[in-house]
């Protein structure tokens, strides 16, 4: 019972959140460029309105090109399942679920890939060989990342380590902690295509990367593509804010209203990160293709040392 | 407070390692300012600390010099002789960025196992402020290697400075304010020197890359 709980108030949590962060961002770099920009809420209008249109599928593709939204946006729903927007509710945990996280993902982004090279577009294939490239120099440093937050509390489950977390009080005053933030901070960046790496608003051929990809899709594959890409960003969103600024703690109340605070100040925290990544976005310009490695680098150097510093300290 | 100067002592090291994956000099002048802030926080903090148990105020006036000193006029002095340079090609390093990210991990590693074996460092909490510290030294001296440009190596020097001057807060929560004093002085000269240097080699050769020195031999 608590498990079927769980999964309708993460799915629903996340799905109804998850374009709302995307208008957020939006919103905010539209306010720093003194323009009066779209409505915080259009991206949902955006889906409704491709969910309602059939789509044109190209001749020349073969299944992979249909199947791969579906797998896209039910990964990313897999993700969500296994990141908890709040621990009042007993989540669905293993041992391992982190890295499986990383891999589901990694899942996600191969069918993407190879739907983008399969309609034999120029830029699909541009688009996916520099996915490709990013996500190959992305991955280790997430994975350092991970361990190093895992190893600290014994454990690769992700509740039990947000729930340990929650025992730290605050994590970012230890520094192994604050490097391995600001790390994944450095990933979430790139992994959600946002600007030094990729630019989520441009469609001009030389730089867009994840924007290429999906070129050939349209109505109602396009909506999951885009869905898809929402959820992941808001489920890295929330593996960051819960895992390195946890609230659950704080909270002294049981039950319901506990579980409806605890919710609110999560989504807070959401809208706070957002507007975070939204003022870095607007802070800095994009990256030449072949710069993306010296900020790869920096990620993976910061979680690297992040791994020292609790070998160190031992705590 | 020992947890605030442990974070502190992490984000410096972060900035530096910012320093060396920065590509142009205009935004390695910035980090070197931004890191200048946050040395200058964590001398706020030992500073107030001291002035409420001891009553001590000399390490808040070192707070207030290094923010005059470091964030507002020695960013600006290198941002002035950098305009009054005219070979302005950006790209002045030997090696690509992520090689030097990866050499500067390796000074860290390193600082890891040279600090512990300096006595009394090893003790506590002191340890891991001072191996953040003393790499913050390594790494500038990585940084002054690594660059061409003579503004990098005034940038990699203030970076050594800064990482001295870091380590003897760390390992001694305030030095006599005299010794401060001293080192802020000749800080200040070698930079007004090493600016009027760059400006004359500039006149002189037209150039302020360093690699044309090989030019000299014989």
């Amino acid at each position: 019972m608590t498990t079927f709980i769980y999964i309708v108030l993460q799915l629903a949590v996340i799905i109804l959140l998850a374009p709302l962060v995307n208008g957020i961002i939006k919103k905010v770099k539209a306010l720093t460029q003194k323009r009066r920009g779209a409505p915080v809420l259009q991206m949902y209008f955006d889906l409704y309105k491709l969910l309602g249109k059939s789509s044109v599928v190209s001749e020349v593709t073969s299944w992979v090109f249909s199947a791969a939204p579906f797998i896209v946006f039910s990964s990313a729903l897999t993700a969500a399942l296994l990141v908890p927007v709040t621990t009042f509710v007993r989540p669905l945990a293993f041992p391992g679920d982190i890295i499986m996280l990383v891999y589901i993902f990694a899942l996600g982004r191969f069918f993407m890939s190879l739907a983008a090279l399969d309609a034999g577009g120029t830029f699909g294939g541009m688009g996916s060989s520099r996915e490709a490239m990013i996500s190959s120099l992305i991955e280790p440093s997430l994975l350092v990342s991970v361990f190093t937050v895992g190893l600290t509390f014994q454990s690769t489950s992700i509740d039990e380590i947000m729930r340990a977390m929650q025992g730290v009080g605050f994590p970012l005053l230890r520094p192994a902690f604050t490097l391995t933030f600001i790390a994944m901070f450095i990933i979430i960046i790139a992994e959600t295509s946002r600007i030094p790496v990729d630019d989520p608003s441009t469609h001009l051929e030389l730089t867009m990367v994840h924007e290429a990809m999906i070129l050939e899709y349209s109505g109602r594959q396009l909506a999951l593509m885009e869905f898809g890409a929402a959820i992941k960003q808001l489920v890295f969103m929330t593996l960051l804010v819960n895992l390195f600024l946890p609230h659950d703690q704080f909270i002294a109340c049981p039950g319901i209203g506990g579980l409806a605070l605890s919710l609110a100040i999560y989504v807070l925290k959401i809208i706070g990160l957002s507007v975070l990544i939204a003022a870095f976005e607007a802070s800095t310009v994009k990256f030449r293709f072949f710069s993306i490695p010296n900020l790869a680098a920096l990620s993976f150097i910061l979680s690297f040392l992040g791994f020292l510093q609790f070998f160190v300290l031992g705590r | 407070m020992e947890k605030y100067l442990d974070v502190l002592s992490a984000l410096i090291l972060f900035s530096s390692f910012v320093l060396v994956a920065n590509k142009r000099i205009i935004s390695y002048i910035r980090t070197f300012q931004l890191q200048a802030c946050l040395i200058a926080l964590t001398a706020g903090i030992m500073g107030v600390d001291s002035f409420l148990a001891e009553g001590k105020y000399d390490i808040l006036v070192v707070c207030l010099i290094i923010i005059i000193l470091k964030v507002y006029y020695i960013p600006r002095l290198l941002h002035k002789t950098y305009a009054s340079v005219e070979y302005k090609v950006e790209k002045d390093f030997f090696l690509n960025i992520p090689i030097l990210i990866f050499f500067c991990c390796f000074l860290v590693l390193f600082a890891y196992f040279a600090v512990p074996t300096i006595g009394r460092a090893a003790e506590g909490n002191v340890n891991i402020q001072v191996i953040n510290s003393f790499s913050l030294v390594l790494i500038g001296f990585f940084f002054m290697i690594s660059r061409k440009k003579a503004i990098g190596q005034i940038v990699g020097f203030l970076v050594i400075e800064n990482g001295i001057f870091i380590t003897a807060m760390f390992s001694t929560h305030g030095m006599p304010f005299i010794v401060d004093v001293g080192v802020f002085i000749d800080l200040i000269t070698a930079v007004l020197i090493m600016g009027i240097m760059v400006t004359r080699i500039n006149d002189q050769f037209e150039t302020i890359d360093i690699n044309q020195l090989k030019n000299l031999r014989g």
